[in-house]
């Protein structure tokens, strides 16, 4: 059986996705399509209901 | 994200795609094509001294298309790789016409022309999609002219407008305003061209276009001063026009009388009948760092009711009602029109007074609908996963995580529609999960043998 994982797309959820499992110990590829990862959270200025950052 | 880049069991693989996943869960094959980005990521540093000098300008969608960037170009400035990529669409020499400036300007020596797509196999255990949401096209409701009105925008487009790196740096500058703005600045250019071109005509003559043209007969002037006077025919419009502009620009301000309307695309039987769950937050949301910005600023969000569903959520609406302007109207827009100065006119039922409104505001935001990716389909395609009604991935109602197909998970806005904390605990639990499918338990080895 194989352990490295794939998560695809590298917005909010696919980044906490990669970052837990690498945490574990797993390999992690992450593929994006666009040339960064962020998403649509790093489009956003602040977040509700605490207006923090978004980025 | 800055975590991610450095991880080291992370492999980030940015500007790729998926095109083909066989096999079954625990032994997945997976074929992924790395896109030329035309710079070699191991030798870019990110200083973006290439971008600098690049004569193409593109369309920023990082910025909802109101700003530029240039044919060579970062997503966004903190993005994570911070490897520059070449647009092989806008690039000049992609195009097959001579350039090349940022191959000159490059210190690292990173340019790469010749760079081709990287075909890349893994073998993996389980698969997180992640693929996220696309935000509903408003201009397919005729009634809110979302394609034809300048100051009605998107609430993404309003984020951006928001941001201190956006594109107004934080104003709410009226697209309206911006457009006129941008249209002055081109005339301008016009204008001093012309004005070189008479100059010279006026040096050679002696004599003023002015004054020549009063006195100016087509039968007996000579070739030059027909060319001369041709030249000054299109620049006296040419002045007025400016003229005019310049005058509407002195009453430019920025956008004070926001509204914001809710459901656009949602909970609407047209297109989606589903709640997209946080638009009605991101507007109250959106009203209130307006209002932070500058205190003038007056917002009404029109809505049927408003959704604040989670912890701290209603007490943030009831807070902006009590401390940032907001007023929250019972009402669906029937029809955005315009107005005078370019101002949208909000045409609505207001039910609470039993009164047909019509109302005029300097910007308006449409709260659109988080709609399924329109690659979703080609996704679901390569998976071998199915989609639900909606389009979005079909999960099991026992394990609402799990596709249809063993080995695949799901989570965040590609699941269904959710904010960003429902988004960051599902990707925990789809992380969850996948480990469960690589991990030999006792019970598993008793299921097999």
């Amino acid at each position: 059986m194989n352990k490295d994982m794939l998560v695809i797309g590298g917005g909010i959820a696919g980044i906490q996705s990669s970052l837990d499992l690498a945490e574990m110990g797993f390999k992690v590829y992450l593929v994006e399509r666009l040339p960064s990862i962020g998403g649509k959270m790093a489009q956003l200025d602040k977040t509700f209901p605490t207006n923090d950052c978004a980025i | 994200m800055l975590d991610v880049g450095r991880h080291p069991n992370i492999e980030l693989m940015a500007y790729s795609e998926v095109e083909q996943v066989e096999g079954s869960a625990g032994c997945f094959k997976v074929r992924v094509r790395r896109k030329a980005r035309y710079v070699d990521e191991d030798k870019c540093t990110g200083c973006g001294a290439c971008r600098e000098k690049c004569p193409t300008d593109v369309l920023d969608m990082y910025n909802e298309g109101h700003s530029t960037r240039k044919a060579i170009y970062s997503w966004f400035a903190q993005g994570i790789p911070s490897t520059h990529t070449i647009d092989p669409d806008h690039c000049r020499v992609l195009q097959g016409k001579k350039c090349g400036v940022c191959q000159k300007r490059c210190e690292a020596g990173a340019i790469d022309f010749e760079q081709k797509d990287k075909i890349v196999d893994l073998d993996i255990g389980a698969i997180i999609v992640a693929t996220g949401y696309t935000v509903f096209d408003p201009g397919k409701i005729p009634e809110y002219r979302y394609r034809d009105l300048p100051n009605v925008v998107t609430a993404v487009e309003f984020e951006r407008f928001l941001s201190a790196s956006g594109p107004t740096h934080g104003h709410i500058d009226r697209p309206s305003d911006i457009l006129a703005r941008r249209e002055i600045a081109d005339l301008e250019k016009e204008e001093s061209r012309l004005q070189k071109t008479l100059a010279r005509y006026e040096e050679k003559a002696g004599a003023t276009s002015q004054s020549v043209f009063e006195t100016f007969a087509a039968e007996t002037a000579t070739p030059e001063q027909q060319q001369w006077m041709e030249k000054y025919r299109e620049y006296l419009p040419l002045t007025e026009k400016l003229a005019a502009l310049r005058s509407k620009a002195e009453g430019f301000a920025t956008a004070k009388r926001l509204a914001f309307i809710q459901c656009v695309g949602s909970r609407d039987l047209r297109f989606y009948p589903f709640c997209s769950g946080f638009c009605c937050m991101h507007s109250i949301k959106e009203a209130i760092i307006a209002h932070e910005h500058e205190n003038a600023t007056t917002s009404v969000i029109f809505g049927m009711d408003i959704r604040a569903v989670g912890k701290g959520f209603d007490e943030y609406k009831v807070r902006g009602g009590n401390k940032s302007n907001i007023t929250y109207r019972r009402s669906r827009v029937a029809e955005i029109v315009n107005g005078p100065n370019d101002n949208p006119v909000l045409v609505y039922e207001d039910t609470q007074q039993q009164k047909v409104v019509r109302e005029d505001f300097d910007l308006v935001i449409l709260a659109t609908a988080c709609a399924p990716n329109e690659g979703m389909k080609d996704m679901a395609a390569i998976l071998g996963i199915e989609l639900n009604r909606f389009g979005f991935f079909k999960t099991r109602p026992e394990n609402p995580l799990d596709t249809t197909r063993e080995g695949i998970f799901v989570c965040g806005c590609a699941h269904s529609p959710m904010d960003i904390p429902e988004s960051v605990a599902q990707a925990s639990s789809a992380a969850s999960r996948a480990v469960q499918t690589v991990t030999v338990t006792p019970a598993k080895l008793l299921k097999i043998s």
